[in-house]
């Protein structure tokens, strides 16, 4: 399931890394920032604040950037991942982890490895329970498949036309 | 009506219409197509059924989540909903995500009116407003419009050199339009469905537009009609695995979002009707409500690949657009529209929510005659002389009495004079047989052949008005081939079933027509048709408009020339066929009926290559309708000419000796075409090859 995952997640043009752990994962990240340059980074405050890593993400600097019309890079934690088409899927839980998966030029999304199911089927009831929230202002459930893409022009597919034109999946234990 | 082609778009259409159909069956693969539109569109239904108790469910969820939600009878009271929002919330701009219902109400020119502006951000559609025109696909809106006019659009919009690389024009929009969707105050979506259950509405997008604007703005507007409310999650899933692939061709958009609630400050959701209800209480037109718009119908549509969607549309386009277009803007804004249907059937078998949109489009098309008049020829052809077989039978009779006059040598009319020049300025027209197929069988036709005549059993041969007054030479020979093969042969009435009337939405002439036809028909044997058109009519409309019992076991007797010959007797065929390749290269082209509706096309295929022991080569779109379509090509001679071309030009690139194929309407079309092409390819019915081995 992991392989097809993999499969379709590249086939819908994202980038698919399987680093060993999270300290990998974390530093394949910070490797990027640091050859971006001074770029500003926006982290899912979902993230941070739930921290499932169980760990500090030192290093990267976290500005939250409501107002900001460019963001170089988004870090975000998917709660799912869909075999079938290759979709990360992601509870929204407020306004910025729904804007760090469109504001960046590339998003970081890291996704665990058991959170990987066979299809939207599979989680129908947890994208029903989660839209049914009223302790939450504005419950969202995002489908993610690979960078923003357009083929509005003579039917050419390009990419990144108003979200990011990288994604990149960091699978992880 | 004017259908200027334009040359360049035409290719760009049908290239896209190519590459979506490969992508489109490379995503399905594995998939149950049928099972899963029979799923959607029962799922669809049942929604239909409850429309009224699935919005009220909605809107109490939507409620309990802080959105605002807001009814609007019609395009005039959602305009002014919105603009009241604007005014409420301060709202000099407002940024759009794509929704085809925004342009059904005119929204934009209408809030530009009252001073708020409303910039579109789809890049499509930002095109396409930057150059003042009006989307022409519903999914890729500036469809018509090739990267050079786009950089001297993005040129004249920004005021600076722009490359006309296709990149550099993404980049450059991702820059204004971001600007422009921070700068605005409210952002206004469709939506591809409201969740009852949850009260949240679904968003399928790839650009990623549709979510910056529904979370940058601190107002969200939602525009929804009414039919797209699903009672759940796993409805919406359900269409969410059939919408993309059947759409473009990708498995899944790259953004899909459930979104409840509002993010900032407030959300409204508002609820059109604009005559919707009106269209679900309809027995007769409601299964347009099943529209999913995944614009499937367009990319497959022959006429919509020729003209594009600035013709053929008022505002939603293609079959399924005039359809919405009579109930949404009227049945007169949908008139011209409805004569553009080839009724090829093509879309149905792409539409994942299985409306009968060809059927419909006829059912229009009599509506359309009933409520605002027919046209003068169609009521002197149909009327007059189709729906009295007396006076049709009289005409034809005339016809061949001047066939003196009319008729060359080679079977072709002389050319058409004056103003008729275009009716057969692309394909030379037949010139009417000497004698009538009827009176040549009762003179010439002699049973014989390996087999006992009439072994086994008794076929009525049906052959239809085209093979009884232009081609008998084909009914000939369908009539030897069944009688080498052991059948008594005998003729069932030779007279018109009705169906030209019925296409064109005359249905007396049309019943008329079939009645006559249906009171003279004797024999409980397979009724053998050399004419998918006529098959049809005889097996499906038919009884389905007379409805009487003797209609119904008429139909189940019908059974195409081809089909009746491979199921019984391919073995005889094979060993009559011999052993020696034939020479002759031969295509297949699929007339539309044969195919679509019949679904004989394999049998064809099959019957050809055993008898000519040789493989088919196919041509390019095989399956694209030749353009005949019967009235369609006196109604809209252009684009039938333009149809024809593509076919001759399909047809030469195989560099195939015959055409074969199973329609004589098809026949004189491709037949005609090749004449005035000088092309040396023969044109043969099915039966004729099958004759002559």
């Amino acid at each position: 399931m992991i392989e097809k995952f993999a499969a379709m997640a590249k086939a819908a043009g994202a980038e698919v890394e399987t680093p060993g752990n999270l300290v990998e994962a974390i530093s394949f990240i910070k490797k990027y920032l640091e050859k971006a340059g001074p770029g500003e980074a926006l982290i899912s405050p979902d993230l941070k604040n739930r921290n499932p890593f169980g760990m500090e993400f030192f290093g990267l600097e976290t500005k939250l950037s409501g107002g900001k019309l460019w963001v170089e890079a988004g870090i975000v934690a998917a709660d799912y991942g869909l075999a079938e088409t290759g979709t990360l899927v992601h509870l929204d839980r407020g306004d910025v982890e729904k804007n760090v998966w469109t504001l960046p030029d590339v998003c970081f999304c890291f996704l665990e490895r058991q959170k990987i199911v066979p299809n939207a089927e599979a989680i129908e009831s947890v994208i029903s329970d989660h839209l049914s929230r009223t302790d939450i202002s504005s419950p969202q459930v995002s489908f993610i498949t690979g960078p923003s893409r357009t083929a509005d022009i003579e039917c050419r597919l390009t990419i990144g036309v108003h979200g990011p034109s990288r994604l990149v999946i960091l699978i992880v234990p | 009506m004017k259908n200027k082609i334009d040359p360049v778009l035409k290719k760009v259409l049908q290239d896209f219409s190519k590459s979506y159909q490969g992508k489109r069956e490379d995503v399905l693969r594995g998939y149950d197509f049928e099972e899963l539109r029979t799923t959607l569109a029962g799922l669809k239904d049942r929604a239909l059924d409850r429309n009224e108790e699935f919005l009220a469910r909605f809107e109490g969820k939507a409620r309990a989540h802080g959105s605002r939600v807001l009814r609007a009878k019609d395009g005039s009271e959602a305009n002014d909903l919105i603009l009241k929002i604007c005014r409420d919330h301060g709202v000099a701009k407002i940024v759009k995500a794509k929704s085809m219902v925004s342009e059904e109400i005119g929204l934009t020119a209408f809030l530009e009116k009252n001073s708020v502006e409303a910039v579109e951000t789809d890049l499509g559609e930002w095109i396409v407003q930057s150059a003042a025109e009006h989307p022409t696909h519903m999914v890729l809106p500036a469809i018509h419009l090739t990267r050079g006019e786009i950089a001297a659009v993005f040129a004249a919009k920004t005021g600076k050199a722009v490359p006309d690389d296709i990149p550099s024009l993404v980049r450059i929009a991702r820059g204004e339009i971001r600007r422009e969707i921070f700068a605005a105050r409210a952002g206004l979506t469709g939506a591809n469905a409201l969740i009852a259950d949850n009260g949240a509405i679904l968003l399928v997008t790839n650009e990623g537009n549709g979510r910056l604007v529904t979370t940058v703005p601190p107002v969200h507007i939602v525009l929804a009609s009414i039919e797209k409310v699903l009672p759940t999650v796993g409805d919406a899933l359900t269409l969410l695995r059939l919408l993309p692939r059947n759409a473009t061709g990708q498995s899944i958009t790259s953004y899909v979002s459930f979104i409840a609630g509002p993010h900032r400050d407030a959300q409204y959701i508002i609820l059109l009707d604009n005559n919707r209800s009106k269209l679900l209480a309809d027995r007769e037109f409601r299964d347009v409500l099943r529209c999913v718009k995944c614009s499937a119908c367009l990319n497959v549509c022959p006429v919509y690949q020729v003209i594009g969607g600035e013709a053929y549309a008022h505002i939603y386009m293609g079959g399924i657009g005039t359809l919405f277009t009579a109930w949404i803007h009227g049945l007169r804004e949908s008139r011209d529209l409805a004569k553009l249907c080839l009724r090829c059937h093509r879309c149905e078998q792409y539409c994942p929510t299985k409306i009968p949109i060809a059927d419909l489009i006829t059912a229009l098309a009599e509506k359309i005659n009933r409520e605002t008049g027919k046209p003068l020829w169609k009521k002197l052809a149909f009327d007059g002389l189709m729906g009295r077989p007396a006076v049709l039978k009289t005409a034809f009779g005339a016809a061949r009495t001047g066939r003196r006059l009319l008729a060359r040598k080679d079977g072709f009319s002389r050319k058409l004079p004056l103003w008729l020049k275009k009716y057969d300025r692309f394909r030379a027209l037949p010139a009417p047989a000497a004698l009538p197929f009827s009176a040549v069988f009762e003179k010439k036709f002699v049973p014989g052949g390996a087999v006992q005549p009439g072994a086994k059993g008794r076929v009525q041969i049906y052959a239809g008005c085209l093979i009884e007054h232009f081609y008998p030479e084909i009914g000939m020979a369908a009539a030897r081939v069944l009688s080498k093969l052991g059948y008594e042969v005998k003729l069932a009435p030779p007279a018109c079933c009705g169906f030209p009337p019925s296409n064109g939405g005359f249905r007396k002439a049309s019943l008329k027509a079939y009645a006559a036809l249906l009171k003279d028909f004797d024999g409980d044997g397979p009724v053998i048709t050399l004419c998918p058109t006529c098959a049809t009519m005889l097996a499906k409309r038919g009884p389905s408009i007379e409805g009487s019992e003797k209609a119904g076991k008429l139909g189940l007797r019908v059974i195409p020339f081809s089909r009746f010959v491979l199921e019984r007797e391919v073995s005889a065929v094979w060993r009559m066929a011999g052993k020696a390749r034939k020479k002759a290269k031969v295509t297949y082209h699929d007339s539309c009926h044969h195919k679509n509706i019949l679904k004989t096309e394999k049998d064809s295929r099959r019957l050809v290559a055993t008898a000519l022991r040789s493989e088919i080569v196919e041509m390019d779109g095989a399956d694209v309708c030749c353009g005949f379509a019967g009235s369609f090509s006196v109604d809209n001679p252009e684009i039938s000419a333009a149809l024809l071309a593509d076919k001759l030009a399909a047809i030469a690139k195989t560099e195939a000796d015959v055409v074969a194929l199973d329609c004589p309407g098809c026949l004189l079309q491709i037949r005609g075409g090749c004449r005035r092409q000088g092309m040396n390819v023969r044109v043969a019915h099915t039966a004729e090859l099958l004759d002559e081995i």
